[in-house]
Order: C-alpha cells, then structure tokens, then sequence
C-alpha cells in the first residue's frame, strides 16, 4: 500500500492510499489489515472491544443466574440451548 | 524506524500490541495445564490474538488424551484457581467425556463467558494431531503460547469451517500476514486437511 503525507489540523501526516475503493466487508477487513500492519496503534481499538464484550458478558450473566446458584442455574440454561 | 504490528524473532512470531483480559484469561489457563500437558491453542483465537476486531465467546484449546490420574490433578488445580467445568464438579464424571474424545468447557467462577473449549484430541483425529504436531510460537508481551501454522489455520477455515466468520478470519491472516505467508506450505498443507472431510 502507498503512503502519502498531507496536513491534518495543521500537522503533516501519513496516511495510506488505498489501491481498491471497498465495497463489501471483505473488502473493509482487508483495509483494515492491511492498514493494522503498519499501525500497531490500531489494536487500542480492538482492546477496548474486546474488553466491553467481556465485562457486559459478565454483567447479562449476573443479572441472569445470580452468584449463590449461578453453576446450576447457569447448566440449567445451557442444558435449555442445547450446549450441554 | 515505525514500529510494524508484528516481527519475528527467530520461529517466534511477535505482535506489538497489550495484554487484553481475554489473553490473560487464556494465560491464567494455559499457566496450569501446562504443568499437566501439552496443548495447541486453535481457531478463533489466533485470528483474534493478531488483530482480527470481532467477539468470540470461546477460546478452542487442543490437548492430547491423557490418564485419569493426571486429569484428576489438572481438574483440581483448575478448581483450585477458580474455573469451573460446564459438564460437571467431579473429575471422575468429566473424564467420560475425555475418553469419548468429547469437547468440555471450563470458564472463571461465576461467569459463563468467556470459556474454554477444552478438546481432546489422540491420532485418530489425524488432521488436529498433524497441527498439534507442528506448533508456530506467537508472543504477545511476555505471554507466549503455540498455535498452528498460520498458512494450516488459513485453510482450515477456508476448507473445513467456511462459516462466514471462518472466511472472515482466514482473510484477515491472508492480508495480516502476507509478509511471511509461504505459499509452498499451503500445497503441502491442503492434502492434509482434505482429509478431515473424510474423517467423521
């Protein structure tokens, strides 16, 4: 991929020039890669998401099976959708 | 020079980024079962753990049948560390599900998500044991575990799972790793894995 330099907000910049305008989301999973490659900066985003989904995960299950039965509880639902 | 988002460092590959709490949850396992047994750390993951931005729910863990003794002591330490089993309290009971080459998932106390897919694996299953055979070491940090060969996952996902995510995931590696991916080892990996088709 290019890289080309133009001013944002007053500061020179890189940035990469794409060589195929995406369409679908292989196309945009492709950019992203492909731009993550040389951006090491862009797994903060990745970080946070992953984290989010861990701590709603934790937050939905609470709420769901409670801590005192949340082992039975929680094989009772898991029987329910067909996990176990 | 510009730091890129991963290196290798003689077979090791090294991805520049943090420690989320999903690899420490992985880490926090693989720092007991390694006392009791080997492993290979396979699908989602490895996608995940070099950048590739979904949500999983589960991390797939390989390992190769062991004895009941041993499963007994792995199943208390994990206990001990606060894991708890999906399908079951007692190590004796879970051990059927081993010896039927049965997949058994273990997550943290209290929380469902996310888990390990813990699954037992013996020559039998010819296509998981040949990966497990033939480990890639991958470090985040000071966290260093093994997972396939990239160009394997690739077209495990491509050829075996092909789910939507599985295409997804085999193009992030394509396009994340297209510096080091050797197209020789996806001609000698290919036969290998049209074989699971034929496996039950």
């Amino acid at each position: 991929m290019e890289v080309t330099k133009i001013k944002l907000n007053g500061t020179q910049q890189e940035i990469m020039k794409i060589k195929k305008i995406p369409i679908d989301n292989l196309d945009y999973l492709e950019l992203y890669a492909e731009e993550l490659k040389n951006n090491p900066k862009l797994f903060e985003q990745q970080k946070m998401l992953i984290e989010s989904q861990i701590i709603s995960s934790h937050s939905i299950f609470k709420k769901m099976f409670g801590n005192k039965n949340f082992k039975e509880e929680a094989r009772r639902y898991l029987r329910g959708i067909g996990v176990l | 020079m510009k730091q890129k988002a991963y290196e290798i460092d003689n077979d090791t590959i090294i991805i520049n980024r943090d420690l989320t709490n999903l690899d420490l949850f992985l880490k926090e396992f693989l720092d007991i079962l390694k006392k009791y047994s080997d492993y290979l750390v396979v699908s989602g993951f490895v996608s995940i753990s070099t950048g590739r931005t979904r949500g999983t729910e589960d991390i797939d863990v390989l390992f190769p049948i062991m004895n009941k003794e041993i499963f007994d002591r792995l199943f208390k330490n994990l206990q001990e560390k606060k894991f708890w089993c999906f399908q079951g309290d007692n190590a004796y009971d879970v051990y059927g599900y081993i010896k039927k080459l049965t997949n058994i998932r273990f997550a943290k106390e209290n929380q469902l998500y996310p888990n390990i897919e813990f699954i037992p694996i013996n020559e039998t299953r010819r296509t998981k044991y040949f990966e497990f055979a033939h480990p890639q070491k991958i470090k985040i940090k000071n966290f260093e575990f093994k997972i396939p060969p990239i160009e394997f996952e690739i077209l495990y996902k491509e050829i075996i799972l092909a789910s939507k995510k599985d295409i997804e995931d085999a193009r992030h590696l394509r396009k994340f790793f297209s510096d080091i991916i050797n197209n020789k080892k996806f001609k000698e990996y290919e036969p290998i894995i049209k074989m699971k088709l034929g496996e039950k």
